[in-house]
């Protein structure tokens, strides 16, 4: 008897525990946040970039707060002319990137970031991707308009009218009732196909951590093989965009927009 | 004070006099080879260009140097007059020349002479002298030395005694830098004639013939003491990177050789004959290795190569609108100056920006290209206010420290004042945007300011396929299953209803019939058509499966004429209808009764048979 008010006890204990850490959390990532904001706004953006990436640390990494988080790295790498004389010398264009890419990989459909991630990378020597089909083309562009959950959620509103109007068709005796509830019910779940294939689509760009940007604020040499000793290949500058073929060792095999694949140091990269 | 200004100008005057002394200053030098092999005879000559006090040239000791003299010092005098428009000019030269012969190899001094002009003594800087041990010729000559007569006229020339090289400056440079090429023609023989040269093209690179001093020296090459002529010098400068070939220079050069001729033997000349031996010379191919750049090139950077400086001015700081004003800036340095791009200089949005003009003040030479460029940028401005002219900026790739440097012009702020008319024509600028003849223009970019709405929960999970999407689709399956199910039963059960009573829709009609045949038997008037009426309205309603309360007169008609009964058929239906309400509450004669009673019987029979199902 005695036990089980023990156990109880601890147990009550444990989830009142644990609720108060959560709490404590939501109230230093809101603090750390609006901190953030507040230093971005004095151009201090050092104590920016520190507190967005407490808040990112504490479990908040939003799209939002990682557009923010490139937002102060950039700014901060354009500050920081006056001390090293040239802008981005500590590797802040690269950082800025990967962030701008990690709020674009959880809201494809973010404008803002791409607008900054377009202008960031005119301050790179990234080679033009490889041209896509059409057809690919349009795909990715159509998808990248809504999030996964978007399209989510169009599939179901979707599915749901299909199946309402097709229990129209099978029910009704009008004719022309039936031949219109017919109509829409194909129209609603091929729409609803679409947006399944979207959004399954958009899950997969977003959950795969497939593609890094080299971080490294010097030129960073790409060898052909895993060796230090091997030709180097390619010398990215920072903020390069690079997928991620394989890793060996301390390093790992990326491939270059134009399909070219070498060998890097993994901790010269960052994985969006 | 007045003693000090006396001491300054007789000072000067010292001075004066000194310089006039300085030009009329005797020269005294000595001229001799630099470099000459063992086993050579090497000709000293000292030379003074004035008359010397007699016997005081002190020639130097040879043999305190190691070197064994042959004769001398042999004196010679010469004296030439020239009358040019009227006017006399002598000179004078006197040179004492000595012959000495090396032993050994070795570098040697050879010490200063010293002589006397009008009791003032002159003296020669020591000469350093190198001597070198030549290398043993080798091939067909050397075996047959012994019996030169019996050679050839193209033997006497041996393999190595006329080359041909273009020597660079360097072989290993960045793009745009500036190499030093020169063709040299190396000899051991006396040449007649060069009969053609033929120089490459340079493809890749950009190059510039200078001007160079053509006397000839002495050099040593392959352990071999050549005399030396500069054909021809070139400033190159690779316009692309990798590996470069320069292409051999072809040339072909006459040397006369004199052989004695046994057949033709003259008494008197000797039989000594001149041929005249054609050689083709060509340089070795060349390769010159171009880097690129290293990567982190500043966005100003345009391929500039070497080492600048610049300067920047702006006449004027405060204008009047619609006045011109230009800025200037200077580069200068050395490098490849002719290839410089004009820097782009960023105006204002309501400036006006004209044609650059471009100065340059370039020299080339053997040590690259140096001078300076000077860029004048004329604009207007158009509206009043204060405005900031951005630097130009301009970077070169320095080559002694491997790095590009940025340097900036002057920041500028120019005041315009208004004249009046700018107004009309001034552009408020809102935002980073002016508003230029009714459209907006993009001035600049940059990025877009953060988003500081309140912080999100957490990235929002992924909807698709998770449990509470599979509980949602799955839920919404087995309610559409669930009503069409339901739906589909009571559409069933409702069509069984409706064919059972249209079934029997005539023998309710007629049980119906029946009650009021008994009510007309009875004599009540009342319910003999109240039962009529339900039976006619009920026999329809079954028939049709309508309900009673959607019944009217003109429903029925139209009801029955769409079953195919007949429209005089469907107008005595409602006749009777018509007929049994108005009886109904009237007064009237039993005879009706029975009419209205079998005219029903007979449609409905009649109807019955039309409308089969």
């Amino acid at each position: 008897m005695n036990i089980y008010k023990y156990i109880l006890c601890a147990f009550a204990l444990c989830v009142t525990i644990g609720t108060a850490t959560a709490a404590e959390k939501d109230v230093e990532a809101e603090a750390q946040w609006n901190e953030a904001i507040r230093a971005y706004d004095e151009n201090r953006y050092d104590d920016a970039v520190e507190a967005f990436q407490r808040v990112a640390e504490l479990g908040y990494g939003s799209a939002d707060l990682y557009y923010n988080l490139g937002d102060a790295w950039f700014k901060l790498g354009q500050q920081n002319i006056a001390s090293s004389g040239r802008p981005f010398a500590g590797g802040e264009l690269g950082k800025a990137i990967v962030n701008y890419r990690r709020a674009l990989r959880l809201n494809p459909a973010m404008e803002d970031a791409r607008y900054n991630l377009d202008i960031a990378r005119d301050y790179t020597n990234d080679t033009e991707p490889l041209p896509v089909s059409f057809i690919t083309s349009l795909w990715r562009s159509l998808r990248d308009t809504l999030t996964a959950n978007g399209w989510t959620a169009i599939q179901l509103v979707m599915l749901a009218t299909a199946l309402a109007f097709a229990l129209g068709y099978l029910l009704s005796r009008r004719v022309a009732l039936r031949k219109v509830c017919f109509a829409v019910t194909v129209v609603a779940a091929f729409v609803c196909l679409l947006s399944t294939a979207l959004a399954l689509s958009s899950r997969s760009a977003a959950e795969k951590h497939e593609t890094a940007v080299v971080v490294c604020s010097d030129t960073t040499p790409v060898h052909a093989s895993p060796d230090s000793a091997s030709k180097i290949i390619r010398q990215p500058s920072q903020g390069v965009t690079v997928g991620i073929v394989r890793e060996h060792d301390d390093w790992t095999e990326i491939s270059f927009a134009d399909g070219e694949k070498g060998w890097i140091r993994t901790n010269l990269i960052e994985i969006v | 004070m007045k003693i000090s200004s006396l001491r300054f100008t007789f000072l000067s005057l010292v001075a004066m006099l000194l310089s006039v002394v300085a030009s009329a200053q005797v020269s005294f030098t000595v001229d001799a080879p630099t470099l000459s092999a063992v086993g050579e005879t090497l000709r000293v000559e000292f030379s003074v260009d004035a008359k010397p006090d007699n016997d005081s040239f002190r020639g130097p000791d040879f043999s305190e140097a190691g070197l064994e003299l042959l004769a001398g010092p042999s004196q010679s005098t010469s004296r030439s007059v020239q009358w040019i428009n009227g006017k006399e000019s002598s000179s004078y030269r006197c040179s004492f020349t000595y012959i000495i012969m090396p032993s050994a190899e070795g570098k040697y001094t050879i010490g200063s002479a010293s002589v006397e002009v009008d009791g003032k003594t002159y003296t020669t800087r020591p000469l350093d002298v190198e001597i070198i041990k030549e290398r043993e010729e080798q091939g067909p000559k050397s075996l047959q030395s012994d019996t030169p007569r019996q050679q050839s006229p193209e033997n006497r020339i041996g393999k190595d005694d006329i080359l041909l090289r273009l020597k660079l400056s360097q072989t290993d440079v960045y793009k745009g830098e500036a190499i030093r090429a020169s063709l040299v023609l190396y000899t051991r023989v006396d040449l007649s004639n060069i009969e053609s040269l033929e120089m490459p093209s340079f493809n890749d690179f950009w190059s510039q013939e200078l001007t160079f001093d053509n006397t000839p020296s002495r050099e040593e090459y392959n352990g071999r003491i050549y005399q030396t002529y500069k054909i021809a010098e070139y400033l190159l400068s690779p316009q692309r990177s990798g590996e470069l070939r320069i292409d051999p220079v072809k040339m072909e050069v006459i040397a006369p050789v004199t052989v004695q001729d046994n057949r033709h033997f003259d008494p008197i000349f000797g039989g000594l004959r001149t041929y005249n031996v054609k050689r083709n010379l060509t340089t070795a191919p060349l390769t010159i290795r171009v880097k690129e750049f290293p990567l982190g090139a500043p966005v100003s950077f345009n391929g500039a190569v070497g080492s600048f400086s610049m300067r920047s001015s702006m006449p004027q700081r405060e204008i009047m609108a619609n006045s011109a004003e230009k800025v200037e800036i200077t580069l200068s340095g050395s490098g490849n100056l002719k290839f410089i791009t004009t820097p782009k200089l960023r105006l204002p949005e309501s400036f006006e920006l004209y044609d650059t003009k471009v100065q340059d003040n370039v020299k080339v030479s053997s040590a690259g290209t140096t001078g300076s460029i000077t860029y004048t940028y004329p604009f207007v401005a158009r509206s009043a206010g204060e405005f900031v002219i951005e630097p130009i900026q301009f970077t070169y790739f320095d080559l002694v420290k491997g790095e590009y440097v940025t340097l900036s012009s002057e920041r500028f702020v120019l005041t315009v004042k208004d004249d009046g008319t700018a107004a009309s024509e001034s552009a408020p600028t809102v935002g980073g945007y002016a508003d230029f003849g009714g459209r907006m223009k993009q001035l600049d970019r940059d990025i877009r300011y953060i988003h500081t709405g309140k912080l999100q929960p957490r990235a929002a999970a992924i909807f698709i396929y998770s449990p509470m999407w599979w509980l949602v689709v799955v839920a919404m399956v087995a309610l559409f299953v669930a009503i069409y199910v339901v739906m589909r039963r009571r559409i069933r059960e409702n069509r069984n209803i409706v064919a059972r009573r249209m079934k029997r829709a005539d023998k309710v009609a007629v049980q119906r019939l029946r009650l009021a045949q008994r009510s007309m038997q009875e004599g009540n008037r009342h319910a003999f058509y109240e039962e009529m009426l339900r039976a006619m309205w009920g026999y329809i309603s079954d028939k049709f499966n309508i309900p009673v309360s959607l019944l009217t007169k003109e429903t029925i008609r139209e009801e029955l004429y769409r079953r195919g009964v007949s429209a005089s058929d469907a107008e005595q239906f409602c006749l009777i209808i018509s007929r049994a309400d108005e009886a109904q509450y009237a007064p009237s004669t039993d005879g009706d009764m029975g009419e209205v009673y079998g005219d029903a019987i007979e449609i409905i029979s009649k109807i019955e048979s039309v409308v089969k199902k």
